[in-house]
């Protein structure tokens, strides 16, 4: 216990090891954030089309996004990063980050939008009926009746999500990109097997936090959307 | 009586291999009252909903006024024909006084505050002004009927639709939601109602029509169609109701 400590101690007072560990949190988190964005456009824009009204315009988007959704569920992340990285962007000198960035984002967007889908899905008909009878627009409806009351829906299982993707980035690491958890490997190896408990405990503590701040936000705005229902 | 507010012929409606209405044809006059009566699952609700295209008809047209009901024109025919369903459907996300005032706002048929004012009267109306700002989830079955009746008033259709309209309802306060809708009728509302209460049926009607396997078998004023029923399914059908 007392060499854990020294070795605690030993990691905050040397430069070198904090700045690796920062840079790795620094990168996880952008690969994060950005992944989550374009997961969020991207799975909005596939289950607005999933939902929408059939018609024969909309039978071949409906399909492409119905074949992406499967891929991309049905391959591992791991193997969509290679992919990214060793075939589709197998160029030299292309920013790693951007790379990673991509992968993640294109394999969020599928589950956002089942999320989003199943979210919009699970508002009543009876809703869009009403809004229907009383003449007004299919967007209006959407805008002021169904997106409201899917949101609610939503935003648990989206919270989910993000926090999977941050723990998922931790495989850029098997391309060799130095994030949190690689850099919890590199500031531990060299020494013995003792010398990794302490960098991987720290950064765990790091994940652990972000995940735990995100999951506050996300029970509080699930608290305040639900509180609009209940006034009498 | 000569006016027509709806005119509807050889509608049909098919949901996949189930053929639900096999050429429906039908005119309904301005001020007139028609009952919808039928068995379950004869095509009541899919006859009421083709008319305002809640459900797209599959074969037949219906006139509104004379004028066809297309895809392009509906939107804005809406709003002439009032809709009152069976679960209520207010929307849960809005107080009642939003309910009310979203549509002839959006609309742009009212500004904001004639609106509320309007929705206040009727409100009022109704006994439920105390319920202005809460949300549906807070109200009874009884109150969100009666709030949705006043939410179809809001736009003054020429027309208002009720597909049973108590038989969700505890019976206490199926009376209150009658009363309303004996009260619309009085103003002279012309309507057509789908409903099991075969007293009221035969005190609100002027006209029965009776609907079995996706077609309208028989129809006539409430005396000849309770007292001197035609066909032998009208009938069968009063003997398992009355
Ligand atoms: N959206 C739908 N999809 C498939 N079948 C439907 C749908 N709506 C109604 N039906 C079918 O149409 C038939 C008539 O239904 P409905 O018009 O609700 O009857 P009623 O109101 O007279 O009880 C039923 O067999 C029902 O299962
Ligand atoms: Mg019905």
């Amino acid at each position: 216990m007392d060499n854990f400590f020294n070795k605690l101690v030993e990691l905050f007072t040397t430069p070198q090891y904090i700045d690796s560990l920062l840079h790795g949190f620094l990168l996880t988190m952008q690969i994060s954030f950005f992944a989550i964005i374009i997961g969020l456009v991207l799975g909005t824009i596939i289950a607005l089309i999933d939902t929408a009204k059939k018609s024969k315009w909309m039978v071949l988007p409906k399909f492409i996004c119905r074949v992406y959704v499967t891929i991309i569920r049905g391959t591992p992340m791991a193997l969509q990063l290679f992919i990214m990285f060793f075939v589709i962007f197998a160029i030299r000198g292309f920013p790693q980050i951007i790379i990673a960035i991509l992968a993640f984002g294109f394999n969020s967007a599928a589950y956002t939008a089942e999320v989003i889908r199943s979210g919009i899905q699970s508002v009543d008909v009876g809703q869009t009926e009403a809004g229907m009878a009383l003449g007004l627009s299919r967007f209006t409806i959407f805008r002021r009746i169904v997106a409201p009351q899917a949101i609610k829906n939503i935003i648990p299982a989206l919270g989910n999500e993000i926090i999977t993707v941050i723990k998922e980035t931790a495989i850029v690491s098997m391309v060799g990109m130095y994030d949190l958890n690689m850099a919890a490997k590199d500031i531990g190896s060299g020494q013995n097997m003792a010398s990794y408990i302490v960098p991987m405990f720290v950064a765990a503590l790091f994940y652990l936090a972000v995940i735990y701040l995100i999951t506050f936000v996300i029970k509080r705005i699930e608290k305040t959307l639900r509180k609009s229902e209940r006034r009498a | 009586m000569d006016e027509k507010i709806i005119r509807v012929k050889d509608l049909k409606k098919e949901f996949g291999e189930n053929k639900v209405l096999r050429g429906v044809n039908f005119e309904l006059g301005a001020g007139e009252r028609v009952v919808v009566l039928g068995p379950s699952g004869s095509g009541k609700s899919t006859f009421l909903r083709c008319i305002n295209r809640i459900e797209e008809p599959t074969a037949g047209e219906v006139y509104f006024s004379d004028t066809l009901i297309t895809d392009k024109n509906i939107q804005k025919i809406r709003q002439d024909i009032g809709m009152v369903f069976q679960h209520f459907n207010l929307i849960n996300n809005l107080t009642v006084m939003k309910n009310l005032t979203l549509a002839p706002v959006i609309l742009k048929l009212m500004n904001e505050e004639a609106a509320e004012k309007k929705a206040r009267g009727l409100l009022k109306h109704i006994d439920l002004l105390g319920k202005a700002e809460a949300y549906p989830a807070s109200l009874s079955g009884g109150q969100k009927q009666r709030i949705a009746i006043v939410r179809a008033m809001m736009l003054n259709p020429k027309v208002m639709l009720f597909d049973e309209p108590t038989s969700a309802l505890d019976p206490e306060s199926i009376g209150d939601v009658l009363s309303l809708i004996r009260e619309v009728a009085k103003a002279g509302m012309t309507m057509m109602i789908v409903t099991h209460e075969m007293n009221f049926a035969k005190e609100i009607a002027t006209r029965i029509v009776f609907v079995d396997e996706g077609r309208i078998i028989e129809e006539g004023t409430p005396k000849e169609f309770f007292e001197h029923p035609k066909t032998l399914r009208v009938k069968e059908f009063l003997e398992k109701v009355l």
